[in-house]
């Protein structure tokens, strides 16, 4: 089976679930005490596909107040080794399990030759790694029997034999494959300082109907390049980028990356209700209602 | 860019990083290349010391990083699972003692007992347990004892478990000295616990553990200290007696 609409076959009212942010171990006691207002969690998959102790009683417990969003960072979707069944069966009986709203992972690939780097590898972007990737997204979506979205990585390196620019890549790869994307904010800022390209350009570029999700988290600047480091607020100029994204997609599930140093738990809900804040913003200047979720006071 | 990633040292030939990757204004493609060499040591480094926080309170940060690079240069990951990076990290150890070219220095035995025991502390906190009901655990369908899916057994050269458990406490603990110490760990109410046993009671709890009936396991024991350890290990949840005991065996309930 694979899916066709041109949302990469997720209704449209799943790409406006409000804003979420990922959730992290240390806040789960906070979150089992109080059940805060949070649209949405997005977890780790990896985290999850073995787990039977207490990590896993804690998030089947969150899943049954909460919509879930499984995110993954071991697809390798771009690797040239086989794709792995027993980790789609898994993320498959996951999914199910937590009624996982979608899947997601990355346009990278980790590791070939059975070995795992864990780190989210640059693709070529030529017509034969596109070939290669949709045609396993394609085998992933009908393995799994729901829709894959994928994400865009922040990349410190591009490849001299890269013949289109990523957002063709990812543009061709989502109409291709009839994925739907994930559209990290965060990581097309920090992409653009490190190759030199206009994120606006790469921004519009999009098949915007098929992003469902959007992420933002922090980075760090070394003057030289930018890392994707998870570790700090949400910077201005991501936020800048935000607003164009919102204007864009007309609003999608959003949620905020947090992974170092931290914070509280409702210092990390601040952060996510600055983004709501932002798509509010968006929303009142540009039409006459909230684009997802609704405004929390 | 594999090879390159995981083995910075190799030699390759001038050229071939800016001949695959572009340059950036402010990067050449060696520097690149050496952003993901440095960002992939990282995040193993520091779920290698994640998984064996004791072993880096033992031997300070800098040393266990070199003992874990020698460790992830030897043996690259092959798990999609970080928590699993460390699965073959104690024989690794042991293969490579420091002290092969020397004399036996007890604290590599320490060293190496500690890698078990953080290994198998993750295993059972992760895998599956008793917990919910219905669990599985294993062993013969018919059996008088069924052994709990998340019991390890392990004979340590000291008792290791003592400074495991300060480090995850952030308790300062003297070294571990030598003297043989056999552990039971398992899990109740999602908490991993370790309990030391006597040597007879491993050595019955490890036959139990790996398919003997329960009347040979415990059968060169005391009756009454063999009866005494099935009540004990069904009380920490380390074995289930089954209802219909085989009274030709002798297990008593």
């Amino acid at each position: 089976m694979t899916v066709s609409a041109p949302d990469g076959g997720l209704r449209p009212d799943t790409r406006r679930l409000g804003f979420g942010v990922g959730l992290r171990g240390p806040h789960v006691p906070f979150i089992r005490a109080h059940w805060p207002d949070v649209d949405f969690f997005e977890v780790l998959t990896e985290n999850y596909l073995h787990c039977r102790g207490g990590r896993r009683r804690a998030l089947d417990e969150i899943a049954e107040r909460y919509p879930i969003l499984l995110h993954g960072v071991c697809l390798s979707i771009g690797s040239t080794d086989p794709l792995d069944r027993d980790y789609l069966a898994r993320l498959r009986r996951l999914a199910d399990e937590v009624q996982a709203v979608w899947v997601s992972d990355h346009v990278c690939w980790t590791g070939v030759a059975g070995v795992n780097t864990h780190e989210l590898l640059p693709l070529p972007f030529t017509e034969e790694s596109l070939a290669h990737v949709v045609g396993r997204v394609r085998m992933v979506q009908d393995i799994l029997e729901r829709p894959l979205v994928l994400e865009n990585p922040s990349t410190y390196a591009g490849f001299t034999a890269s013949t289109m620019t990523e957002w063709e890549f990812l543009s061709r790869l989502a109409d291709d494959s009839d994925c739907a994307l994930l559209l990290d904010v965060n990581n097309v800022y920090v992409s653009s300082v490190n190759h030199g390209f206009d994120p606006h350009t790469y921004l519009r570029a999009l098949p915007h109907q098929r992003v469902v999700q959007t992420h933002l988290a922090g980075h760090t600047d070394y003057g030289t390049h930018i890392v994707d480091t998870h570790d700090a607020a949400v910077s201005p100029q991501v936020w800048d980028l935000y607003r164009t994204a919102v204007r864009l997609t007309g609003g999608v599930s959003t949620l905020v990356e947090w992974d170092d140093h931290l914070p509280s738990f409702p210092e990390l809900l601040a952060e996510a209700d600055r983004a709501r804040a932002h798509a509010s913003a968006v929303a009142h200047a540009s039409s006459d209602a909230p684009p997802t979720g609704g405004v929390r006071g | 860019m594999q090879t390159a990633l995981l083995d910075p040292g190799a030699a390759a030939p001038d050229g071939t990083a800016s001949r695959v990757l572009t340059a950036s204004a402010q990067l050449g493609a060696d520097r690149r290349l050496a952003l993901y060499q440095h960002g992939c040591r990282m995040r193993l480094l520091e779920s290698m010391r994640s998984l064996h926080p004791a072993l880096v309170r033992l031997l300070g940060q800098d040393l266990f990083d070199r003992f874990a690079q020698e460790y992830l240069d030897a043996c690259p990951s092959r798990s999609y699972l970080l928590s699993r990076l460390d699965e073959h990290f104690a024989e690794h150890l042991q293969r490579n003692r420091p002290d092969a070219q020397g004399e036996h220095e007890p604290w590599v035995d320490v060293l190496i007992d500690l890698a078990r025991l953080e290994r198998l502390y993750t295993e059972v906190l992760d895998g599956p347990g008793t917990e919910e009901p219905g669990h599985t655990a294993h062993g013969r369908d018919a059996a008088e004892v069924t052994v709990a899916p998340c019991l390890r057994l392990l004979r340590t050269s000291a008792p290791v478990h003592h400074y495991l458990i300060a480090a995850l406490r952030g308790e300062d603990a003297d070294l571990p000295q030598p003297h043989p110490t056999w552990l039971a760990i398992s899990r109740r109410d999602y908490v991993v616990v370790i309990r030391e046993l006597a040597s007879d009671a491993y050595t019955a709890l490890h036959a139990l553990s790996t398919g003997a009936p329960a009347s040979r396991a415990v059968g060169t024991a005391d009756p009454l200290r063999g009866r005494a350890w099935l009540r004990e290990w069904a009380a920490a949840g380390y074995i289930t007696v089954n209802v219909r005991p085989c009274a030709e065996e002798g297990i008593v309930r």
